[in-house]
């Protein structure tokens, strides 16, 4: 959740003195109890680390993690011992086998969320103890004995060297993870995390990002068990509990949301839990108390309170951002001539049992045009909004955009195609800074893979640079570059709108869909606004706003269309719109003896309309 | 088809001890969209709070071995209501400790509290009453009664008569009641509650307390069928939460209905093959989230864009 890496000459440094560290301490150890500590901590971290991605991350809440430890752990042991595998083909299999696993209890989490979801979890992870347990395939009680142990020259390790090589695989594991979280994936994570359908609306694929998180989860979570039934050269269903998914996630909780809190949280609870060892009741008390306690005095876990105090002694320098060069222009695509139509929706229909929101509406969006939507509350103007831009499918009708069917696409595939939108109740990523907040919007463009951005390819990190440089372009467009660091929900309301629409400009949109973009602005604020929506349709992109605000609308329009309940009741240029009877009618409502002049009434209206 | 009828009967139990259960995460999850995670240990501290009871109603200390004399009808009447009052003052303790501080914090930081809280008083179980398994006797004696040549146990007969009977009751309390009403009210919009006077606060109490409630009195009535044990809760607690996903953990009929179907499934599943029954009722669990996230009697949640 750190939204800025943390600057990386100071990660470097402590990465080297972490590197020492684990050549040192089970070089200077003899004792084969403390090595077994380190090795144990070293396990956890493992199985940490994974989790505090899913956890910390996506937001998603596992309390089956056990389930995965014993996927790993058991593959592990049935190849070596049963199959006869090399012990470190095995191990990699294990990884496979696991990650399979990630991707199945991945499934329930696109359907159900919160409590469901974590219970689903215990459920997996109560179920993988049951069969373990019964099973005769997985011995049982007994369990496997003869795991071979991995062998380096044939030779199996001692102790000292297991110490070594699961700390080798932690450091590793903390390097890849901290380079793959500063990127492109980091923040599409967190963005999941903080509001799902406005990662949807910004082209991020949340499904693909949930899968994703449980499964690399997955991975190194199975890599522990694998490692655990290799060091023991035994496993049986004792190691799989309710206990140890807990534990885990305690892990995460007490670490702290941060590529730190893992590390931190699996060497102080190992400590302690070796220490609380010789009073079992003791142990489980304390974890129950940690659960119950460790969320009220530190709510972002121990790496969070360090990073305060460690912020407090030395104040963090923010890298500046690279210079922008040159006018932000939007993305050269090869559009359709001017006025030629971008998007064609043909008798929309969208009913909430009775209530029919958005009831055969046509409607041509020209090349080039601002278009605007307007009608009193209630008419159905932001569903119409939600159907176009894929966040809600009609229930009979057509959407053609820029030439392609997108009717039965979902959010991301629509933003991708080159639709960008805002919220009437802002969406923005709060805890993200302004910076993060755009360059999510950039992630639809940023092509490189899942690989490459795991070990800090030079592709992946001139993309990075690239899209910083185009980030920084677009904020000085927009004009915030001075807040580029600032938490997105620290500022000012007006400026949080501008915000949105800058992150929706960064998808590159051929077509800007605004939901309200004036609502709750001042006078002062809804100018700078209309400048900025001119200057945005002088750059070519096609606008489509629903506003309430009639001088934004007769000012920046050029064709406008009315909906009331649910029906398209006129469109027309803002003149021909205004002087409509039945937009009067629909504002104001008939008089029976209307014998009002029209100027009057539709003055009149338009005044309404505005408050 | 007698061995069929004989589960059929130990399922229906079963599945009203579920129901109990679930009918507990439901109330607190409509009046609060919290559920208490560490259900389980609450109906562990059910069952020890009845063996206790029982042992000091028989003059006994509270810790020690239940004879089949020890456990008369009335009796077990008292323990039951000491469970349901000791354990409704522990709800009210974990909502005011692990539930409220954590309202309104992001990552569901109550799932942690409400987990911790449970770990505290299964070892606080640990401590008083060991890690065997206490044998209780049912009140009803341990007598076999066979119906169409089925043996059914009394306790199971037990079990579900006084679930039917809770369950009418709160039913009837949730839909004719002043306080149902209240209840009711505070899940539709606690704001709106609020501003028609209804005391939020009490009700949520009230909801906890309820809760915590159900999950003793269910520890108590399944302790006779499968021995009060530590350990049982987490399985038991894990079942009644699928019960609530499949009858819809919004609609208190749906998750009585849930439990039962759930019972039932277990019993016939464990007469064909016992390892399967977990992995049976976790599949459904599945299909039913794929299908019909909302449960299927549940109210599907409407989220405004």
């Amino acid at each position: 959740m750190s939204g800025m890496a943390s600057p990386s000459r100071s990660h470097t440094l402590w990465f080297g003195v972490a590197v020492l560290a684990a050549i040192a301490l089970p070089w200077a150890l003899s004792n084969e109890f403390y090595l077994k500590i380190i090795f144990t901590a070293g396990v956890y971290y493992l199985a940490a680390a994974g989790l505090n991605v899913l956890v910390g991350w996506s937001g998603q809440k596992s309390l089956g993690h056990a389930g995965l430890f014993a996927v790993g752990a058991y593959t592990a042991a049935l190849l070596t011992a049963n199959a006869g595998w090399n012990p470190w083909l095995a191990l990699i299999a294990a990884a496979v086998v696991s990650a399979a696993f990630g991707v199945v209890i991945a499934l329930p989490s696109l359907r159900v969320k919160g409590p469901s979801l974590a219970m689903v979890t215990i459920g997996f992870g109560i179920v993988v103890e049951k069969v373990v347990t019964e099973w005769a395939v997985f011995g049982g009680q007994a369990g496997i004995y003869g795991v071979m142990p991995l062998t380096v020259g044939g030779k199996s390790l001692a102790m000292r060297e297991w110490a070594w090589l699961v700390l080798a695989f932690a450091l590793a594991t903390h390097l890849l993870l901290h380079t793959l979280l500063a990127g492109k994936f980091g923040r599409a994570l967190q963005a999941v995390q903080a509001a799902e359908v406005a990662a949807e609306s910004v082209g991020v694929n949340v499904y693909r990002m949930k899968v994703l998180a449980f499964v690399i989860s997955a991975v190194t979570c199975g890599i522990a068990g694998a490692l655990v039934a290799q060091q023991n050269q035994y496993i049986n269903s004792d190691f799989i509990s309710f206990n140890l998914s807990i534990f885990l996630l305690l892990i995460v909780l007490f670490g702290g949301p941060s590529v730190l809190g893992p590390a931190l949280g699996a060497i102080v609870l190992t400590l302690m839990d070796a220490f609380l060892a010789r009073w079992p009741g003791l142990q489980h008390f304390t974890y129950g108390a940690l659960l119950l306690f460790a969320l009220y005095a530190m709510p972002q876990g121990l790496a969070g309170a360090l990073r305060k105090l460690g912020q407090k002694l030395w104040p963090a320098k923010l890298q500046p951002l690279p210079p922008a060069e040159g006018e932000w222009r939007p993305a050269a695509t090869a559009s359709p001539a001017a006025d030629a139509p971008l998007l064609r929706a043909t008798n929309i229909y969208k009913a909430y049992g009775g209530v029919v929101p958005t009831n055969d509406v046509s409607l041509s969006l020209r090349n080039g045009h601002v278009h605007a939507l307007i009608g009193p509350n209630g008419a159905g103007k932001t569903t119409l909004l939600n159907i176009l831009s894929g966040i809600v499918a009609p229930d009979r009708g057509q959407i053609e955009f820029a030439g392609a069917d997108i009717t039965r696409s979902g959010a991301s595939e629509v933003c991708r195609r080159g639709m960008g939108r805002t919220f009437q109740n802002l969406k923005l990523f709060p805890h993200m800074s302004v910076l993060d907040n755009v360059l999510v919007g950039l992630h639809p463009h940023l092509r490189v893979g899942f690989w490459p951005s795991l070990v800090g390819w030079f592709s992946a990190r001139n993309e990075e640079r690239r899209a910083h440089e185009q980030a920084a372009r677009l904020l000085n467009f927009v004009g915030l570059t001075e807040r580029a660091h600032d938490a997105a929900g620290s500022l000012p309301y007006g400026l949080q709108r501008r915000l949105e629409l800058t992150r929706a400009l960064a998808t590159q949109p051929r077509l800007l869909l605004l939901d309200e973009p004036a609502a709750g602005l001042n006078p002062q604020e809804t100018e700078a606004l209309t400048q900025l929506i001119r200057r945005i349709a002088d750059t070519g992109i096609t606008v489509l706003l629903i506003e309430h605000h009639m001088d934004l609308v007769m000012a920046v329009s050029d064709h406008v269309v009315v909906l009331d309940h649910g029906v398209k009741i006129a469109e027309g240029t803002p003149a021909e719109v205004q002087g409509n009877p039945l937009v009067v009618a629909a504002y104001l409502g008939v008089d029976e003896g209307d014998d009002s002049d029209d100027d009057t009434a539709h003055a009149c209206a338009m005044q309404a309309a505005a408050c | 088809m007698t061995n069929i009828l004989q589960a059929l009967m130990s399922g229906l139990a079963l599945g009203g001890i579920y129901a109990l259960v679930a009918l507990g995460f439901s109330i607190t999850h409509t009046t609060t969209r919290t559920l208490n995670f560490g259900q389980g240990e609450f109906l562990v501290g059910g069952a020890f709070v009845g063996v206790a009871a029982l042992l000091l109603l028989s003059g006994k200390g509270p810790v020690g071995v239940l004879t089949a004399a020890d456990v008369s009808l009335w009796r077990y009447s008292g323990a039951i209501v000491a469970s349901i009052a000791v354990l409704g003052a522990l709800g009210a303790l974990m909502y005011f400790i692990a539930v409220r501080p954590f309202f309104g914090m992001s990552g569901m930081a109550w799932v942690m509290s409400t987990i911790g809280f449970g770990i505290i008083l299964q070892n606080t179980a640990l401590a008083v009453w060991g890690a065997g398994s206490v044998a209780m006797p049912s009140p009803l004696g341990e007598g076999v009664i066979r119906i169409a040549g089925a043996g059914i146990r009394p306790q199971e007969i037990l079990v579900l008569c006084t679930t039917a009977v809770v369950m009418l009751a709160l039913d009837h309390i949730l839909r004719r009641t002043r306080i149902g009403k209240a209840v009711r009210a505070v899940a539709a919009n606690p704001a709106a509650a609020a501003l028609m006077g209804i005391n939020v606060g009490a009700i949520v109490v009230l909801a906890f307390v309820t809760s915590s409630g159900l999950a003793g009195l269910a520890g108590l009535l399944i302790a006779p069928i499968t021995t009060a044990s530590v350990f049982m809760g987490l399985a038991i607690a894990l079942k009644a939460f699928s019960s609530a996903i499949v009858g819809g953990l919004t609609n208190p009929r749906g998750c009585i209905a849930g439990g039962f179907l759930l019972g039932v499934i277990e019993a016939l599943v464990g007469l064909w093959r016992a390892e399967l029954r977990e992995i049976t009722i976790f599949v459904l669990i599945i299909a039913v989230l794929v299908i019909k996230p909302e449960g299927l009697f549940g109210q599907k949640p409407f989220e405004k864009v």
